[in-house]
């Protein structure tokens, strides 16, 4: 909300305070101003300027050539717009002026050939309007040479407060002005007026009735007749133009201004609209639709709170009039609505219509109930004066069941114990007092207050312990520098997740994070995909059910600018829907699980002057969830299943699992998912279940003595079948060997036509040793001939080399 | 006699060997003791004509000799290989070795990583939650009323009338308060959403860490000592800081602190909207209608809990100027942290 500081002076004195101080302390004590602008220092150089001749340029049809008086001196000045003529009183920029919009220094130009000595201004150079059809033609009145932030008042500083929800006192120039009095312990005084009143009475000419009293608790009405309705004078208009409002009729302006005064949103309708002169204010119980004063028609559900003539909706209540009742030129007397409407009510409405106003900004956050009275009172008497009306004596006030202050307790000793330090006390009674709150019980010990009812935010003792803290200041609170530390259990929840980041790094992974919305196309092809009610667009509209469509999107994206060779992990939770539900009703619905993909592609290794290019392939995916899984100490736990036909994602994959529950799956991406992804090249990826994987306790490592006997290894190779897959030959091996044989390795493979027709040979490379003793040759021997005898007999293989 | 020979080719031998620079040399040194007409052979043949009695003396001496001068001849030869090598086998130096590519964490993991390590030494537990949360524990329990303003805050995704995705981590604070009992002092990092525009600075995902501590005796003035103590690692030594009264419906009182813009040290600039401030956390004290929906005494105990956006504060400490890169997964971004 704009608050004017010279606005503000009208009800607390705050002379000889800085205005900069003025924003410190507002925004520390919990009003915070975001922006300030100070427009004495921002028009200061501009002056009032004399257009004494105005020719055309010589080079330009579109420009005018013009001398322009500045009090002191002549000076050639280009201006390009079209409404300049001689005789104006203008805003002048001279040389070295800084212009607001653009931010700009005017300097010496020369413009189609001709010197220009400074500008002319429009509105929106000026940053006063976006209007920039012509420059600013200033009243004949004021003097040229002055300088624009005296002559056109210019020299308000205006702030920015961003006013938090609980604060809707706050949201007027008075509510502003009685934080500032009791920050500053300041006198604050309200807008003081005298009501001239005709004979003639209210109740002869209106009549108020409240059918729904819960969601319309008070509604006070009163009448101004004969108005003219009109121009508002100029301190109106520019009290209204500083905060950002545009100045339209003394009527409207008026119920803006004192809506901006005292916080209290005001309706004014043309009494001579109203059936029956009569308001009705009640819920509507069917669907209708209604014409409001911005002439949209809207649809209005059952149960909105609306305000009627004798015979039709009027107005929707505290959100906005209707154009039927609506205040015109022609208007002669005027029905004055300052209400209070129920919060819930008005957000309600304002949410349903999707329209949001002034009105309902206040309304929905609580007006003060018992201020409807004085802003009536306010606005008949400024339309009175502005408009050369006559208010009708007396008010209608319907207010069935009062609104009364509440009551709140304070222990002195608990602001010690939240606050961590004390006040003494009869600065905490100053500080509440100043704040408009009255002691109505003492006692050493406790004091009740009793709250204003513009407070609607204070009903707790914590509620006053807030105020008394923000109002000391927060500074005032002691920074300890020591902290207890309880010596109970500590949890890392993260520290799992923490290691496979730090795993994968090490494998030489980067760290990718992917939006998990995501769009149609992308979450159809992996699960059971949960919507989002209202997305943001359809890219977004629902929850991803697998991290590999966003790695995709990523390898696409990186791929499609040159960064071709890619390994990228993530770590992130995916949401699918139990297949037998339609809606989530609870928590049993649905499944949330972390996951982490590795995805790969491009190459492996560059050609270097030592090594070859090399390609990733499915066996780097294998060596990479291997390393992953041996590093977590869970390579004895899991099995492989390989598979080669092609499912929803693969045309070529692998699992990992452990008693019988899929830890993760992962292979080659099948090349119709690469197509609908762009992607022209191999891509390999995996994707684990990290709630499954961290749920497997991995064994406790036990230190070994180092082997103090001597290794045997024995090198041989076999030329198989080709069918022959090396998981049945390393099987078998294991199978028929004994405890002496301690690891095999694959070193060698290939296919060539000198070894026959559909055959391959496997190289291996065996490793015998035993922990207890060193072993004879004789030993090895023979287990190494059984070994050669069994496989051969096994496969029908034969012994290569031999 | 044949002894005087002796120590005349073990001088003269001394003498030569020093001299001796390359393999021509050496061959000419070889020639010269070891071949068959060499000094040292001449000597052995010598030897025939010694007396029995001389014989086994002299002939010990002179395999001393030969054993001594033959050592010495073959250690020179060693060692003149061995500067052979050197010379012909000159290893180029500046040819590049094999790099090991060694991943990274994500900046923004990195990040949270780094006020993880800072609150776990102040004594914090992590914990986590999900992130498809019940409107109950988002709102609800948190103290934000039905259809409240509080509410318009935080625009919400939701995905029925009473569940959405968390727009922060404090439903994490009900979540722990409702399966531990005080003392609890948690850290509790995540993945919020919010129904936000998406401008380069704010997108529709985000990271939070939310800290949480309750006990019998928590005040105010010990959240200002610990987020102090926090800031000062985490930014730096010596850094001005205030708390200005804010308002979240779970906590009261309420505050935001702000530390002086390092960028420009205070003086203003365009990050800090030239306030010379930057806003880098919200806190306050737990508000006692918060225990009571997680059956905490609120007289017994106090609590305080703050919460941070992890991007905004990467977005100061890099420099970076548009929020969207930490989700674009640009390899080119990825690599430089």
């Amino acid at each position: 909300m704009k608050v004017s500081l010279n606005w503000l002076k009208d009800y607390i004195d705050l002379k000889g305070i800085p205005s900069n101080d003025i924003v410190e302390r507002l925004t520390m004590s919990g009003l915070e101003v975001e922006d300030v602008v100070d427009e004495t220092a921002i028009y200061k150089d501009f002056i009032v300027a004399y257009v004494k001749e105005k020719k055309k340029h010589p080079n330009a049809d579109k420009l005018s050539l013009c001398t322009v008086n500045t009090g002191t001196e002549d000076l050639q000045v280009i201006c390009g717009a079209p409404n300049v003529e001689a005789g104006q009183k203008v805003v002048f920029a001279p040389i070295g002026t800084l212009i607001p919009k653009g931010n700009f220094k005017i300097t010496k130009a020369k413009i189609r050939g001709v010197e220009s000595y400074g500008m002319i201004c429009a509105e929106d150079e000026l940053d006063l309007s976006d209007d920039h059809s012509g420059i600013m033609v200033l009243d004949e009145k004021v003097s040229v040479g002055k300088s624009i932030a005296d002559e056109l008042s210019l020299n308000d500083t205006i702030m920015e407060i961003a006013i938090t929800p609980n604060r809707p006192d706050a949201l007027s120039h008075i509510g502003v002005a009685r934080d500032l009095a009791a920050i500053y312990n300041k006198e604050f005084k309200l807008p003081w007026f005298k009501l001239q009143e005709s004979s003639h009475k209210v109740k002869d000419f209106a009549s108020v009735e409240i059918e729904d009293t819960e969601n319309c608790p008070r509604y006070t009405a009163m009448v101004v007749r004969n108005v003219k309705v009109k121009e508002s004078p100029e301190w109106l208009k520019n009290r209204l133009t500083k905060i950002g409002l545009r100045p339209i009729n003394n009527v409207v302006d008026i119920t803006n201004f004192v809506m901006y005064e005292l916080g209290q949103p005001l309706h004014a309708f043309d009494l001579d609209r109203l059936a029956g002169h009569k308001i009705i204010v009640k819920s509507t119980e069917v669907e209708s639709t209604f014409k409001t004063l911005d002439s949209k028609e809207r649809k209005l559900p059952a149960g909105t709170l609306i305000i009627c003539d004798g015979e039709k909706p009027v107005a929707i209540a505290g959100v906005m009039g209707g154009e039927n009742s609506e205040i015109s030129n022609s208007t002669k007397n005027i029905l004055i609505e300052s209400a209070f409407f129920n919060p819930a009510s008005v957000r309600r409405t304002s949410k349903r219509l999707g329209l949001s106003t002034e009105a309902s900004y206040r309304f929905e956050r609580w007006v003060d109930p018992s201020g409807t009275l004085p802003a009536a009172e306010r606005t008949a008497q400024l339309i009175a004066e502005l408009g050369e009306g006559e208010i009708l004596n007396g008010v209608i006030d319907v207010y069935p069941e009062k609104i009364i202050e509440k009551e709140v307790p304070l222990r002195f000793e608990r602001i010690k114990r939240v606050l961590g330090y004390s006040i003494p006390n009869e600065k905490v009674i100053s500080i509440l007092k100043r704040l408009g709150l009255k002691v109505k019980f003492e006692s050493e010990k406790e004091y009740r207050f009793s709250v204003p009812t513009y407070r609607s935010d204070i009903e707790r003792e914590i509620d006053l312990i807030e105020e008394i803290a923000r109002i000391n200041g927060y500074d005032n609170i002691p920074t300890i520098s020591k902290i207890s530390i309880s010596l109970g259990e500590k949890v890392d929840e993260s520290s799992f997740v923490d290691q496979t980041r730090e795993i994968a790094c090490v494998l030489g992974f980067y760290e990718m994070l992917n939006n998990p919305l995501q769009g149609e196309d992308l979450t159809e092809i992996t699960g059971n995909r949960i919507q989002v009610l209202n997305p943001q667009s359809i890219d977004m509209a629902y929850l991803r059910t697998s991290l590999i469509p966003g790695a995709l999107t990523a390898v696409a994206k990186n791929i499609n600018v040159g960064e071709k060779n890619l390994k990228l992990f993530e770590i992130g939770n995916v949401f699918n829907l139990n297949p037998d539900k339609e809606k989530i009703e609870s928590f049993y619905d649905f499944t949330e699980v972390q996951k982490l993909v590795f995805i790969l592609t491009g190459k492996e290794n560059e050609k270097t002057w030592q090594q070859q290019e090399k390609l990733f392939d499915i066996y780097s995916l294998k060596g990479i969830v291997d390393s992953y899984l041996l590093r977590l100490s869970l390579d004895k736990a899991a099995a492989d299943s390989y598979y080669h036909n092609e499912e929803t994602i693969y045309d070529l994959y692998f699992t990992k699992s452990y008693k019988g529950k899929i830890l993760g799956t992962g292979g080659r991406i099948k090349k119709e998912l690469l197509k609908q992804f762009d992607i022209p090249q191999d891509v390999f990826c995996f994707e684990f279940d990290l709630n499954l994987l961290r749920s497997i306790k991995p064994e406790q490592r036990k230190y070994k003595e180092p082997l103090k006997y001597p290794k045997s290894t024995r090198d041989l190779a076999f030329v198989f079948e080709k069918s022959v897959t090396y998981e049945q030959v390393i099987k078998f091996i294991w199978q028929m060997s004994s405890e002496l044989l301690k690891s095999v390795r694959i070193f060698d493979l290939f296919e060539n036509p000198s070894l026959g027709k559909s055959k391959k040979s496997m190289a291996f490379s065996l490793e015998y040793y035993s922990e207890e003793r060193t072993l004879t040759e004789e030993e090895i021997e023979k287990e190494f001939s059984k070994l050669i005898s069994e496989v051969t007999k096994k496969f029908n293989a034969t012994l290569r080399g031999t | 006699m044949l002894e005087e020979k002796i120590s005349e080719i073990n001088s003269g031998f001394n003498q030569d060997i020093v001299t001796i620079k390359d393999q021509k040399q050496l061959e000419e040194l070889r020639i010269k003791y070891f071949s068959r007409n060499g000094l040292v052979s001449q000597l052995f043949n010598e030897l025939k004509n010694a007396s029995k009695e001389e014989k086994p003396v002299l002939g010990k001496s002179l395999n001393t000799l030969r054993n001594d001068l033959t050592a010495r001849f073959d250690s020179l030869k060693v060692k003149l290989e061995i500067s052979k090598e050197k010379e012909e086998d000159k290893i180029d130096l500046s040819l590049p070795g094999t790099r090991r590519i060694i991943g990274s964490r994500h900046l923004i993991t990195q990040t949270l990583d780094e006020i993880k390590t800072i609150f776990k030494g102040l004594g914090f537990s992590v914990v986590g939650g999900p992130e498809l949360e019940s409107d109950y524990n988002n709102f609800g329990a948190l103290n934000f009323p039905p259809n409240h303003p509080a509410r318009d805050m935080q625009d919400t995704f939701f995905i029925t009338e009473d569940f959405l995705l968390r727009t922060h981590t404090s439903p994490v604070q009900i979540r722990v308060m409702e399966k531990y009992k005080p003392p609890i002092r948690v850290i509790m990092p995540g993945l919020c959403y919010r129904n936000e525009a998406i401008s380069s600075r704010s997108y529709c995902v985000f990271h939070q860490v939310e800290g949480l501590y309750v006990d019998t005796d928590v005040t105010f003035a010990e959240l200002k000592g610990t987020l102090v103590s926090f800031a000062q690692q985490f930014y730096g030594e010596g850094l001005k800081y205030r708390f200005r009264p804010s308002f979240f419906p779970f906590t009261e009182p309420s505050a935001e602190m702000d530390i002086t813009c390092f960028l420009c040290h205070g003086k203003g600039c365009r990050v800090c909207k030239h306030s010379g401030w930057l806003e880098i956390l919200g806190c306050g004290m737990v508000d006692p209608n918060v225990f009571d929906n997680v059956n905490i005494d609120h007289e017994k105990y106090t609590g305080y809990a703050f919460g941070m956006g992890i991007e905004r504060t990467a977005l100061l400490k890099y420099g970076i100027d548009d929020i969207r890169i930490f989700f674009e997964n640009d390899f080119r971004f990825l690599r430089q942290f």
